[in-house]
């Protein structure tokens, strides 16, 4: 079976401070990291791959640095990775970087399995995914926690909702988002580390996959971002109860009542 | 005290840090990490490796020693083992210091991250545990590595009762020796553990880097940044409060210091 | 659908609404909330509103569309729309906004329509904003302006997609308000049904299952009771279930709980777990790691409890309380018990 997972390099979020003044969170650092949910996806694939055999292919579209996040896949144990990489496919939306992809894994050829992560924890759209399979003509499922069946032509997944769960049976190619609780991501080994350190990762153009180039990057992407803010301050003032536990909780209901909030 | 007791007792234990998985140069990074523990057997200290201390994703000591080839005497290695893994991944590397000789570790509960799994209760055999703890983790390792010798972590900042009580738990799962946190001076807690576990292999850790400050969370109260502080001066003090203690050096500076804890051995 | 030039513009027209129902039959909330502000668009283009319901059968329930400001239901009527099958409703929905042109299309940021809607996107070829908070029309063009969280929440992004049309966007559940309902409102009703060729490659839902333990809807709880590391373990949860139902609340959790084991994954709030964004969320023992905080900034109050007063979430929440969880929440829900005898007497 041939798999291909894509992946997000996404920047990390440190630990957390507060704006006093605005009671936000204060995000800094800029270390980059693998979008956590694709880790899943990765973990995943191998262990699909341990049951049936076959190949992984790590896919990720983004700067030269991006393949970091690719020797991290390479190291947990996929075989090959490709990097999507030009100027051209800069400033792509959800919708340019779906179809970017879908290029290159119609260009990897014969892809019966997809997966992703649920969402990058940097845009948090949840886009991508079924962008994809939508252009592949493929079947998706989203929320993924479960893969219960692999056979021949077929993939039988639990998906889960806001009520609990749905079975559904999705024949190949078929594209699959994952939730964290699938499964736990393993820790690269250093031999694997090593090897992955030294492994030629190829940079595809829009020519390698075929793209139109009338369909990437910035220019256009059908979403443009027209300006950003900040968000608005969260109410600034924080109301401290300290004492003891009777008159503390006696305190925070009233306020509670006061705010209307029971 | 058995004779391998006794050694490790009047011993350095130098600490080194493995690895970081997000390490930009690898190899750089490993040879760094060989010569170092090279170095401290050598000089006859134990090398105490950490487990992805602080939460910071690191690689195994084990693993590197293994693909290093590194010909050290395994009895000088100690290394540490926290409650964030697999299980499968906890038995590997158990397996693998069986392999190596390596027999001593320093069981501990340790940080996490998002990235690290923790062991779960029935991992370990321990179902009615709430969580797994290094109690839990000691019990699991006595029971299916009886090989090793299992040391544990004693905080002297924490309520007192508290943690002789922990320390009697961890004792009676298996552990047979103690490292403590840093301690700066002579402290009362520490005397309490001496003269009331007498027989028990006590090495106290010396805090051998000058920012200080860097305890203010172990100590439980801010220590200004520009506190003075002179490890070298300190471990020497301590040496002589505590003779019959081992030290184990945090942040060893391996340029500017170690000679000086040579001659000092 | 790229627009061909400015003129290509006017071919557009009207506000659909992607409507949502619960297994039962009843429309889901959020798309009442959805319906308000497609009512103000609406209001500033000139324009109708269309609520598009895929079901298995249209019921009486369904016109509660119209009560809360649908002109018009597009009912579209097969018995697989009993199960969310998302290549079958992204093929209808393609067909149905080629041959009636909406200028604009809003779904809600539900696991359905958050799967559902950039499949829709992909094939119509137009843009799509995620979680919306804000949606507006821009005076001079007449555009739909998206205003987005971005970066976890850090910036504030409003979006465009002027030169495509639908103009797409989701809104999560409890953003927007949805009007008052109105019965007397009256509105009609067109049907389609899914033809042959929208049911080209699309998967097989074998069974939709409802599942208590697992299943943990708290994108739509009003009070969610959240507990941490320091709950200590499963008999803490108790005490963060016993509060959480005097609340009528839901009961989440960061991911430490979770990782012990002392509650399952839907309940976990954070960047891998739910995004919530509850009137009233009462932290327990949670210190506030980042990828939590991110999860449930969107609170509209944030309480917290913990012995240690230096926390992130300590300093985030409009209320912090200090003390001792195993005393202060039992004192909590004691007050609130005798409060509800209290008003059972009256």
């Amino acid at each position: 079976m041939k798999i291909v997972v894509c992946i997000k390099q996404v920047p990390a979020s440190n630990d957390a401070k507060i704006d006093p003044e605005t009671k936000r969170i204060v995000r800094e650092g800029s270390k980059a990291i693998v979008n956590p949910f694709d880790l899943y996806a990765i973990e995943e694939a191998i262990a699909i791959k341990e049951r049936t055999g076959g190949e992984i292919i790590a896919l990720t579209m983004g700067p030269e640095k991006a393949k970091n996040a690719l020797k991290e896949a390479l190291s947990m144990g996929v075989d090959r990775a490709i990097l999507l990489s030009d100027r051209a496919f800069g400033g792509s939306d959800t919708w340019a970087t779906s179809y970017a992809l879908a290029k290159a894994i119609e260009t990897i050829g014969d892809v019966e399995l997809i997966l992703c992560g649920k969402q990058a924890v940097d845009g948090d759209t949840a886009q991508v995914g079924p962008g994809i399979a939508e252009k592949l003509n493929a079947r998706q499922a989203a929320n993924v926690w479960k893969v219960e069946k692999i056979e021949k032509r077929s993939v039988t997944v639990k998906r889960i909702n806001e009520r609990g769960w749905d079975l559904v049976r999705l024949q190949y190619p078929a594209l699959l988002t994952v939730v964290k609780d699938i499964n736990t991501p393993r820790i690269p080994k250093l031999r694997d580390a090593l090897i992955a350190e030294k492994a030629e990762i190829p940079i595809w153009k829009p020519c390698d996959v075929g793209a139109d180039p009338d369909l990437i990057g910035l220019k256009n992407s059908p979403t443009q971002v027209v300006r950003t803010a900040p968000p608005a301050a969260r109410n600034a003032v924080t109301l401290k109860i300290d004492c003891k536990p009777e008159e503390a909780s006696d305190r925070f209901v009233k306020e509670l009542l006061k705010r209307k909030l029971i | 005290m058995n004779a391998s007791e006794k050694r490790l007792n009047k011993n350095f234990h130098v600490e080194i840090i493995p690895p970081k998985q997000e390490s930009e140069n690898l190899e750089a990074d490993l040879n760094l990490f060989a010569s170092k523990l090279e170095r401290v057997i050598e000089s006859g200290f134990t090398a105490s490796i950490t487990d992805n201390a602080m939460g910071i994703l690191a690689f195994q000591g084990h693993e590197c020693i293994e693909e290093l080839g590194l010909r050290i005497d395994p009895e000088k290695v100690l290394i540490h083992l926290n409650t964030f893994h697999t299980i499968k991944n906890l038995d590997e590397i158990l397996a693998s210091c069986m392999r190596l000789g390596i027999r001593s570790v320093l069981a501990i509960s340790g940080d996490g991250s998002t990235r690290l799994p923790k062991l779960c209760p029935a991992d370990v055999g321990c179902e009615n545990a709430l969580s797994v703890t290094s109690v839990e983790l000691i019990s699991y390792i006595r029971k299916n590595y009886p090989e090793f010798r299992i040391g544990v972590a004693f905080n002297p900042y924490e309520p007192e009762k508290h943690e002789f009580e922990k320390l009697d738990r961890k004792l009676s799962a298996g552990a047979s020796f103690v490292i403590t946190q840093p301690i700066v001076d002579k402290n009362p807690v520490i005397d309490k553990l001496l003269n009331d576990y007498a027989g028990l292999s006590v090495t106290i850790e010396a805090w051998m880097s000058k920012k200080l400050y860097l305890l203010s969370d172990v100590v439980g109260y801010p220590i200004p940044e520009d506190a003075e502080y002179d490890p070298i001066a300190t471990l020497e003090k301590l040496r002589g409060l505590y003779p019959q203690c081992g030290f184990y050096l945090s942040l060893l500076g391996f340029k500017t210091q170690y000679r000086l804890i040579e001659e000092m051995a | 659908m790229k627009l061909l030039n400015e003129q290509d513009k006017l071919n557009y027209k009207n506000v659909w609404v992607l409507a949502e129902f619960t297994p039962e039959g009843d429309v889901h909330g959020v798309s009442f909330e959805l319906l308000g502000v497609a009512r103000e668009i609406a209001a500033d283009l000139g324009c109708e509103v269309w609520a598009v319901a895929p079901v298995s059968e249209i019921t009486p329930a369904s016109y509660a569309l119209i009560h809360y400001g649908a002109d018009k239901i597009l009912a579209i009527e097969d018995e697989r729309f009993r199960y969310f099958n998302d290549e079958l409703e992204c093929n209808v929905l393609d067909r149905l906004v080629r041959k009636y042109r909406p200028e604009i299309l809003l779904g809600a940021a539900t696991s359905a329509g958050r799967a559902l809607m950039p499949r829709l996107a992909s094939k119509l070829h137009c843009g799509l904003t995620a979680d919306c908070t804000e949606l507006n029309i821009d005076r001079e063009t007449g555009e739909l302006l998206q205003t987005r969280p971005a970066f976890g929440g850090n910036i504030m992004a409003t979006i465009r997609s002027g030169n495509f049309r639908p103009q797409m966007a989701t809104v999560r559940p409890k953003v927007m308000k949805a009007l008052k309902a109105d019965y007397a409102r009256k509105g009609s009703v067109i049907r389609e049904t899914a033809e042959n060729g929208d049911s080209v490659n699309i998967k097989e839902v074998i069974e939709a299952v409802t599942d208590i333990q697992n299943a943990v809807n708290l994108s739509d709880a009003n009070v969610i009771v959240s507990g941490g590391r320091a709950m200590k373990g499963p008999e803490g949860f108790k005490l963060i279930e016993r509060l959480a139902e005097r609340l009528g609340g839901a009961v989440g959790a960061s991911r430490a709980a979770v990782d012990n084991g002392w509650i399952s994954y839907p309940h976990q709030v954070g960047q891998t777990g739910q995004t919530v964004q509850a009137d009233l969320y009462i932290a327990c023992g949670i210190s506030g790691q980042i990828q939590h905080l991110i999860g449930m900034q969107s609170c509209k109050t944030i309480v917290a409890i913990d012995t240690d007063d230096t926390t992130p979430m300590m300093q985030m929440a409009d209320i912090a309380i200090k003390g001792d969880l195993f005393e202060v929440i039992p004192e909590i829900i004691k007050i609130l018990e005798k409060k509800e005898i209290n008003k059972g007497e009256n």
